[in-house]
């Protein structure tokens, strides 16, 4: 029966090929931007070099300060002093990598002005991301506690400071008016990695910061690593106990809301500005759904427009086969099924699409380092999103069709 | 004419089965709207004067020597560390300022009170070089000096947009203004008037600006300063000045920025949205159009007979294709109507701080566009339909 639905459907599409055009234009042009969206997305909250292990991770890096007495509050990210105090000595952590947020730089070097994007990291910051070395080694506990002028630098920072594919042994690199020995060269990392993204990467007792300064909110992030998906709970738990303990020493702020978060519950906490409640994954679950709703709206109408305007040319079909018989409910399955197929090749030639695009946009320059893919993610996402589309725009045309009368659609026209 | 009139009964007779083509175009009318109102609210902005010189200057976060205790000592500190600066030869100006400085992140917001008026404003704390660093002519009264040293009243300079929000088109100079909720109402008296500094970038609209004088009272750790070079400085320069200031400004990273590349970065920000926007909305409409395009030309098909009797009895192949648009037009009419009503809204409740005229232009040209975009996809079908044969398509199928 499928097969037959399935011939029928072809048929009725080789007919109007000018509507079978523009159905299957809109159809593959919403798909693509869609895909090109969704793989976006992916690039930017999946696991991805050199964050690798990301679903075995929690991010620490909300630190909200409040006041009952007055409308006082900070929101930011926790200090080195928290970080290394409260969250390093907790259990159930395997590794915790702390890193700084980016400063920028200027490097003078042959006449020329550089901005280099500087990261204060602790050694076991290269233990849980997993970063590709060129040449060279990250920097161990030992250079770290002896405050040793050591650098990680990035490929794309060696081929502009020093000259491309030129090898970095026994270098030095001057920027921020300091110092560096280049120990170690990274394959580059790209600039949607929030996290570990920077130009180069320095131990951070070299930082000009004050550490004795005890202060909870500051400009590091922490990345905890632990055994596997299935302690997150567990580490959840350790860390909020811990967070309750944590001692205020300020005149201003008495309440602190603090969380280790994975990464898409940080996201989404972010764009939706909360920090106060849990992560608010369901705000930002609908946010999306209905932003998708809106962008599909208007193909969609145009889709049923269509559609609507073809029933017409069918009606002597209808009314024979309803005149043999057919229920009103075969019909319509049958015509949700025509349309789905439409729309599931209107998925593939979008898929296709975005292919191509995808490929443009990582080689242009827009976006530095982006490798964007299809993977499987995207993929079971865009046959949703064709699905959806293909019941939204099917089942009032369907039901239309359906209901016409016998007599009235055998007429001659 | 009675013909629009008997287009619109005929068309409200059919109303349930356009129903859906009414919806199409009234979406894609708001889509427009929505559009056209961002693109002629930048390009009003971006027509605005700039108001100041930014060629050539440079800005550099600075704070204040740290372990200075008093006042003194640290406006001492920051006048040596200027004149330093100053007698460098590639130098022509040289100026300390807020740390809002001209395509910078930073915002500082405040209100003040004058003519029993009470506006929000942003506020920069800025010295007696800050005009020659920056190019800025005065529209009324003079900039800081040294006379302002000894006066008992505190001297500032404001803006013309917030003297047009106080004193209309009257004189400011001379009238007293200060900081609402301060102790003394009218200690700090307007010495000067200067244009709106179109310093957000290219694209946003410049608001109110009070300009008070940096003095020992109001130094604060957060600031910057200004340098305006001589043209055809290069990187040389800029790295001798670099190592000067990083042993004075010791506590963070020194970052000499160029205040024409903030002004590109800025504007960079402001556009990149709107690109995508664009392209959103240009996809939405080919699909839309080609929509209709089909729609109406399987419209026409139906209606042969009726198009060839009307033929037969003698309307020329214009008329016929007139109509057709016609229809078409006073069918996007319906539409175009319920949402200018809710565009409408827009200027009246005056949502989003917007000029009115920003959303009346928009609201037109989304009208327009929506009109020629229904009478391009209904010329074909309608050329087509003015080529019906009488006599063939009153033939009996």
């Amino acid at each position: 029966m499928f097969k037959n639905y399935f011939k029928i459907a072809i048929a009725v599409l080789k007919r109007r090929k000018f509507f079978t055009f523009v159905s299957l234009f809109g159809i593959s042009f919403t798909l693509t931007i869609l895909i090109v969206l969704a793989a976006f997305i992916d690039n930017l909250i999946g696991a991805g070099y050199p964050d690798t292990a990301r679903d075995r991770e929690l991010y620490v890096n909300n630190i909200s300060l409040r006041s009952t007495k007055n409308p006082s509050d900070i929101n930011g990210g926790p200090s080195f002093y928290f970080l290394d105090h409260y969250v390093s000595p907790l259990k159930i952590p395997q590794k915790l990598a702390i890193a700084s947020g980016n400063s920028h730089t200027s490097s003078y070097t042959n006449e020329k002005k550089l901005v280099i994007d500087l990261k204060y990291t602790n050694d076991q910051f290269w233990e849980v991301l997993q970063f590709r070395f060129i040449e060279g080694k990250p920097y161990a506990k030992q250079e770290v506690d002896n405050g040793e002028k050591v650098a990680v630098i990035s490929e794309e920072t060696r081929d502009n400071y020093f000259g491309k594919g030129v090898s970095v042994a026994g270098k030095y690199i001057e920027t921020d008016n300091v110092r560096y020995r280049v120990i170690g060269v990274v394959q580059n990392v790209s600039v949607m990695q929030l996290f570990a993204h920077a130009d180069i990467y320095v131990p951070y007792t070299l930082s000009k910061e004050n550490f004795h300064n005890t202060d909870i909110s500051g400009g590091y992030n922490g990345i905890i690593l632990l055994r596997s998906r299935a302690d997150i709970p567990g580490m959840k738990e350790e860390y909020s106990r811990m967070a309750a303990k944590v001692p205020l020493n300020s005149k201003i702020f008495d309440v602190l809301y603090t969380s280790a978060d994975t990464y898409l519950e940080w996201f989404a906490r972010n764009m939706i500005d909360d920090h106060t409640g849990s992560a608010g994954l369901g705000t930002f679950f609908a946010l999306t759904g209905i932003f998708l709703f809106l962008f599909l709206l208007l193909p969609t109408l145009n889709l049923v427009n269509m559609n609507i305007s073809r029933i017409i040319e069918r009606s002597s079909e209808i009314g024979v086969r309803k005149a043999f018989g057919a229920s009103s409910r075969t019909l319509v399955y049958q015509f949700i099924i025509e349309n789905l197929i439409l729309t599931f090749i209107g998925n593939a030639i979008g898929i296709l699409f975005s292919f191509i695009a995808i490929q443009a946009l990582n080689s242009s320059d827009l976006i530095d380092n982006l490798h964007l893919s299809i993977n499987v993610n995207v993929l079971i996402f865009s046959l949703l999103l064709s699905l959806i589309f293909g019941l939204l725009s099917g089942v009032y045309p369907a039901w239309r069709m359906s209901s016409m009368q016998v007599v009235e659609a055998l007429k001659a026209q | 004419m009675i013909m629009i009139a008997h287009l619109f009964k005929l068309i409200w007779n059919r109303k349930k089965q356009n129903f859906l083509l009414m919806l199409e175009m009234l979406i894609s009318f708001i889509v427009m709207f929505a559009v056209f109102t961002l693109l002629v609210y930048y390009y009003k902005n971006y027509n605005l004067p700039k108001g100041f010189d930014y060629d050539h200057v440079w800005s550099i976060k600075y704070n204040d020597p740290q372990g200075m205790q008093d006042a003194d000592s640290i406006a001492s500190f920051n006048a040596s560390v200027k004149r330093m600066i100053q007698s460098l030869p590639e130098v022509q100006a040289v100026s300390f300022s807020s740390i809002n400085v001209p395509f910078g992140d930073a915002n500082m917001g405040t209100s003040v009170i004058s003519n029993k008026i009470t506006e929000q404003t942003e506020v920069y704390r800025v010295d007696d070089d800050y005009k020659k660093t920056l190019n800025i002519n005065l529209t009324e009264g003079r900039w800081f000096s040294k006379e302002d040293d000894i006066s008992k009243e505190k001297a500032v300079v404001i803006n013309e947009a917030l003297k047009q929000r106080f004193f209309g088109a009257e004189n400011a100079v001379g009238k007293l203004i200060n900081y609402e909720g301060a102790p003394n109402p009218g200690n700090m008296r307007i010495v000067g008037v200067i244009p709106e500094l179109k310093d957000k970038g290219d694209f946003s609209a410049p608001g109110n600006g009070f300009y008070v004088r940096i003095d020992t009272s109001n130094q604060g750790r957060d600031g910057a300063l200004l340098i305006k070079v001589r043209p055809g400085t290069g990187a040389a320069f800029e790295s001798r000045l670099y190592k000067a200031l990083a042993n004075i400004i010791r506590s963070t990273s020194i970052d000499i920025l160029h205040m024409d590349q903030q002004r590109i970065y800025k504007n960079r920000q402001m556009l990149g949205p709107i690109i995508i926007l664009m392209v959103f909305a240009g996809f939405l409409i080919i699909n839309v159009a080609l929509g209709l395009f089909g729609i109406l030309w399987y419209n026409i098909n139906k209606r042969r007979s009726e198009i060839g009797l009307r033929r037969a009895v003698g309307a020329s192949g214009h008329a016929i294709s007139l109509q057709l648009i016609a229809e078409a037009l006073v069918l996007s009419t319906m539409s175009l109507l319920v949402g200018s009503f809710f565009a409408v809204q827009f200027p009246l409740l005056n949502i989003f701080n917007i000029a009115s005229g920003v959303y009346l232009s928009a609201l037109l040209l989304a009208v327009l566009f929506i009109y020629s975009l229904v009478i391009v996809c209904a010329f074909y079908p309608g050329r087509q339909a003015a080529g019906i044969y009488p006599a063939v398509a009153l033939h009996e199928d």
